[in-house]
């Protein structure tokens, strides 16, 4: 019998089994703080591992024009189909809003400001979302459970450089470049509606569209829209690179990086609303 | 495949760019080539004055506010780029002031002379117009400006609503309905006095009517004389008559001298008899208290006795010289 073999019998003590409420309520708490602190933890150093795989030029440089053209230019047919009818859904509220009480006019107001601020940058973000994100972590989640992640490495391949910068470049900056096709395409959709359906002049329309338009109401869809690509690709690779158990684990990381990074939409929609919109006057 | 994969990724870039470039230029109305000229005006208060708010002048918009950025001395500087062919007024003030019920604000480029008659807004832009180099300007009131006096003034309205409701008491209704029937009655009589002096009203009123024709005659009148007298002025005789005239005012203005002359010898001459009176007085007087011999003479009747006698005496010694002549007069020639 080797030492391995060696069974140890541990009699509890009487009283030692009942384990004390409060010490199970501390230890809860505990271990949430530890389990949240954790992942930040990890985050924080999956997102310290993309910065530095940003310094590996020649490994992500010639990944980012395909990336860019599959989650870039492949999303435009659906973002500018959602921006259509977000134009002329908006042009027919502002419509029914404004009966009796507000020129009519303001429709072309309303259409710009709110595709340009708003729903072109959110929506597209949110569709966006469920395209990129779940693509891009279905994708990374299936090469890390056929450990061909671990075939990288092995092959001192920087996954993160290879895999997670180039998508996160090109989400960075294919966002904003599809947002500004959305805004046109909101804008031209809500103009035609309005001239077809509200029976609005042309002339009535544009004066309403240029009536408070400024170049920050761009300015700030774009920048926000960066942001939301960003999040959307950096969210996609995390749950993808994270991802274990062959294909329901595949699946739970597309479902987690589609929830996770609507989440983060909303959220970075509100922190640029109240840290840029909020504090600029309308000058 | 990446080679095609880069140039449909460049070609939808560059598509977007210059799509969003040209659409941004054309919501903010930038005419491409052509460059739009800057002015720059001076306001002690914006209002609800913004970036891109359009420039108005003579009722058509000629450009867009570029910024809005506060200056020394308590001022706000509004730069305000205009169209090339855009021509200020002379003398160009702008006013800022609400183009709807919205909220949409515009800046109006008017000439200094076609400024409302408001004290305040003549106020601003003489402040404005001492700094030199930019246009003054002036803020209308907004319609929340309005409004807010509306308010109250309307509170004021209600406050004097409320008061005379507190003073229009029962009593102060029953004097109120005696005093409307006393401006009946008042009224009623007004009504008979009028009545009664309708006909001399008509007389006054028909003489008064008679006068005007005959005024209208007088200037008609009065208007022949002077197409006359213009018929004439354009004719010799009236040069004849100005120039017979002028000969006269000169043989007048001779006359005057002379009798001015006369005048003064004349008023000499009074002085004179004035002396002479004045003595005449003096020795009229002395006479009269007796002074000296005549005054003796006159007032003394033993001088008179005197004299009567001496001429009694007088007469008969000249009979006596007449009887006997050789008494007194002896003539010898040897």
């Amino acid at each position: 019998m080797t030492s391995a073999d060696t069974v140890i019998t541990v009699t509890p003590l009487p009283g030692e089994g009942k384990e004390n409420p409060l010490v199970g309520g501390l230890s809860v708490v505990g271990g949430g703080v530890r389990r949240l602190l954790s992942t930040i933890g990890s985050e924080a150093r999956f997102l310290a591992d993309v910065v530095v795989g940003f310094r590996d030029v020649r490994t992500w440089i010639p990944e980012t024009t395909t990336q860019a053209l599959k989650l870039g230019v492949g999303s435009l047919p659906i973002a500018l189909f959602i921006a259509t009818f977000t134009g002329i859904v908006l042009a027919l509220l502002a419509s029914y809003s404004f009966t009796g009480a507000v020129p009519l006019y303001f429709v072309g107001t309303l259409v710009g400001k709110t595709v340009m601020l708003e729903l072109a940058p959110v929506l597209t973000g949110l569709a966006l979302a469920g395209r990129v994100g779940a693509n891009i972590a279905a994708e990374l989640g299936t090469m890390r459970v056929t450990e061909q992640i671990d075939a990288l490495e092995t092959l001192t391949y920087d996954p993160v450089a290879y895999l997670v910068v180039p998508r996160v470049v090109s989400g960075t900056l294919m966002f904003p470049l599809i947002v500004a096709a959305s805004m046109m395409v909101g804008v031209g959709a809500g103009w035609v509606a309005s001239v077809l359906l509200l029976h609005l002049s042309s002339p009535d329309f544009v004066k309403g569209l240029r009536l408070f338009f400024q170049t920050f109401d761009v300015e700030y869809g774009m920048v926000k829209s960066a942001s939301f690509g960003f999040a959307v690709t950096l969210v996609g690779s995390r749950r993808g690179l994270r991802a274990e158990g062959g294909a329901v684990g595949v699946g739970r990381a597309a479902t987690s990086a589609v929830v996770y990074s609507a989440v983060l939409i909303l959220v970075l929609d509100a922190f640029w609303a109240v840290t840029w919109l909020l504090g600029r006057e309308a000058t | 495949m990446k080679r095609i994969n880069d140039a449909v990724v460049g070609l939808v870039v560059i598509v977007i760019v210059l799509a969003l470039a040209g659409a941004l230029a054309w919501v903010k109305g930038t005419d491409v080539g052509k460059r739009p000229h800057e002015v720059v005006a001076r306001f002690h208060d914006v209002g609800n004055a913004r970036v891109g708010n359009v420039v108005v002048i003579r009722g058509v918009v000629g450009g867009r506010i570029q910024a809005i950025e506060l200056a020394p001395a308590g001022w706000v500087d509004v730069k305000m780029k205009l169209d090339p062919a855009v021509q200020l007024p002379p003398e160009p003030v702008v006013l800022l002031n609400e183009s709807s019920l919205f909220g949409e604000w515009q800046a109006t480029i008017v000439e200094r002379s076609a400024l409302p008659h408001d004290e305040t807004v003549r106020q601003q832009i003489d402040d404005g117009s001492r700094g030199g180099g930019v246009l003054p300007g002036a803020t209308l009131p907004g319609i929340g400006k309005l409004t807010a006096v509306a308010g109250q003034i309307a509170g004021d309205v209600a406050s004097v609503a409320g008061r005379v409701e507190v003073a229009f008491d029962e009593q102060a209704a029953r004097e109120l309905r005696g005093s409307i029937r006393n401006v009946s009655d008042l009224s009623r009589m007004l009504a008979t006095t009028v009545r009664t002096h309708a006909s001399d009203l008509d007389t006054l009123s028909n003489q008064l009517r008679f006068a005007i024709a005959t005024l209208n005659r007088t200037a008609v009148t009065v208007q022949g004389t002077a197409s006359r007298i213009d018929s004439a002025a354009t004719s010799k005789q009236v040069r004849d008559m100005i120039d017979n005239l002028a000969q006269a005012s000169t043989e007048l203005r001779h006359t005057s001298t002379q009798v001015r002359d006369l005048a003064g010898r004349f008023a000499t001459t009074q002085t004179r008899l004035d002396s002479f009176l004045a003595n005449g007085d003096s020795v009229m007087e002395k006479i009269k208290r007796g002074q000296g011999s005549l005054g003796l003479f006159v007032t003394d009747p033993s001088m008179y006795r005197r004299t009567d006698s001496l001429l009694v005496q007088m007469r008969s010694l000249i009979a006596d010289i007449q009887a006997n002549p050789k008494r007194y007069v002896s003539i010898k020639l040897f």
